[in-house]
């Protein structure tokens, strides 16, 4: 469905920050791009929804080349929730916040209303929606970034280091969400270090150093690859290790009730 | 805006011009821009536009010296455009526009080879307050970030539908609300976390801070003074 072929970027003040990068992120899926500070994460996934153009390949959504539509035009199928949420925040309540994108994209009144609905109570912000986003705490402001894009209902979601600031509570209700949304039949893209997220959210995993992509596989494959853990700068999950020390490296429970029980037949 | 700011932004460069004492550096700055200011005909307007151009070729900063140029040029042509139609001649239209751009291009050259320490360090040997010359140089030294802050807020917005190139100019300085009050509540923010952090890093307990560097003058620097004062008072006493 995204498919990125041959693209290389460079920065206007000529720096490359991708080289030669070739990727299919198929439909429907949930993808993590993974790797060091400076990899190029971020760049990669600001060619989805055209707010960088490659300056050499072609970067494809349904076999539509990206370089012929503008930022908004891909916005409506491509939702981007951006890393820090102070630097989208801006209206004077969160209803305010939520509708811009909405009216941004003229729908009609009654799909508004629908999507404002679906949104302010799957994110649990009714409470809040006549309040200023500003003065909410970390935690709320990202739920109200996360409504305010998906309240468009995008095909594809693109979420930037979504766990940052988020207690685990947080983090564990982002989980049930995107897996939500993959139920949904949306394909979802999240950059994350958060490496035990990732592990529990168990996505294909695209790995990136120094603008170039190292390899491709699902969670399992690529976590436990000690080698090119090493040379993306990552530590593998607390839950490899620990079951791989225990002699255990087929079977690597998901979540820790799993991890409780093997360990107790162990004991057994 | 990227483009435009480049030209006002200092980048680390070992040229000869970068290597220069910082005082020397504003000193050669203040000859342009007064020269600028006091001569008005085309002949020593070409003087002045030489000088920058070969301290810019020396400072390797020619291609970021032309974007500031780019900018100037744009408010040049309106200054043009309202002298000549305020009555002046075209002539002297055209010489008010040159002077402009020379001025803008004087003053850009000293902060694209100088650092914001090395401007600290220039503004601290005036004896300048010390609160006053650290507001100063913050915020030299933040433009660069808010430039970036600017960016990433403009492609957050951007990405939610906003189109800032379409509309009739009302409604697109409308649409610049999403960008503007998420970059100024951030700046406050930083601001006051920046205060913070100074605090607690014991900003302002001593009257008189001591600093790691000083300023020296070396025998290039007194050669670059001696070169550029004697063009200086010869174009002033020549030319003026």
């Amino acid at each position: 469905m995204i498919k990125f072929n041959n693209v290389s970027y460079n920065h206007p003040d000529g720096t490359n920050a991708l080289n030669n990068i070739n990727l299919d992120i198929p439909e429907k899926s949930i993808t993590a791009i993974v790797g060091n500070n400076g990899a190029g994460k971020t760049t990669l996934v600001k060619h989805i929804n055209g707010l960088l153009k490659p300056s050499t390949g072609t970067v494809s959504i349904k076999n539509e080349d990206t370089r012929k539509s503008s930022v908004a035009e891909l916005s409506r199928n491509v939702g981007m929730v951006f890393q820090n949420a102070n630097h989208q925040l801006f209206a004077d309540t969160v209803k305010n916040e939520i509708l811009f994108g909405l009216n941004n994209f003229g729908f009609n009144e009654e799909f508004v209303k629908e999507r404002y609905e679906f949104v302010i109570e799957l994110f649990k912000l009714r409470k809040y929606e006549s309040i200023s986003p500003l003065k909410l705490s970390g935690g709320e402001k990202k739920r109200v970034c996360l409504a305010s894009v998906l309240a468009w209902n995008p095909e594809i979601l693109i979420l930037d280091e979504p766990t940052v600031g988020q207690d685990e509570l947080q983090k564990t209700v982002l989980l049930k969400f995107i897996n939500q949304l993959h139920s949904n039949k949306k394909t979802v893209i999240v950059i994350s270090h958060d490496i035990e997220f990732l592990w529990r959210l168990q996505p294909n995993i695209v790995t990136m150093s120094e603008g170039k992509i190292i390899e491709i596989g699902n969670s399992e494959s690529i976590f436990k690859n000690q080698k090119l853990m090493e040379r993306v700068g990552i530590i593998p999950p607390q839950i490899i290790k620990i079951f791989e020390g225990l002699g255990i490296k087929d079977k690597i429970p998901l979540s820790f009730e799993e991890s409780c029980t093997i360990i107790k037949n162990l004991r057994n | 805006m990227q483009f435009i700011a480049n030209g006002f932004i200092y980048r680390k460069s070992n040229s000869i011009i970068h290597k220069l004492d910082p005082r020397v550096k504003l000193l050669i700055s203040i000859q342009l821009f007064t020269l600028a200011l006091l001569v008005s005909d085309l002949y020593n307007l070409l003087i002045i536009f030489t000088a920058i151009t070969i301290f810019s070729l020396l400072g390797k900063i020619t291609r970021r010296l032309l974007r500031t140029m780019i900018f100037a040029t744009g408010f040049s042509v309106l200054i043009l455009i309202i002298n000549y139609f305020a009555g002046y001649s075209l002539l002297y239209s055209i010489q008010i526009a040159l002077r402009f751009i020379s001025i803008v291009c004087s003053t850009s050259l000293f902060f694209l080879v100088t650092s914001p320490d090395e401007l600290e360090y220039v503004l601290r040997w005036f004896r300048l307050p010390r609160d006053l010359v650290f507001a100063f140089v913050t915020s030299v030294r933040f433009v660069p970030v808010i430039l970036m802050d600017t960016l990433q807020i403009m492609d957050a917005q951007k990405s939610r539908g906003l189109e800032l190139e379409k509309g009739n100019p009302i409604a697109r300085i409308k649409k610049f609300v999403p960008i503007l009050v998420p970059l100024i509540i951030n700046e406050v923010i930083r601001s006051g976390e920046l205060a913070e952090a100074m605090e607690s890093r014991g900003y302002g307990i001593s009257k008189n801070p001591t600093s790691l560097y000083s300023l020296k003058l070396v025998n290039f620097d007194i050669i670059v003074i001696s070169i550029t004062m004697i063009s200086f008072i010869s174009v002033i006493l020549l030319g003026y």
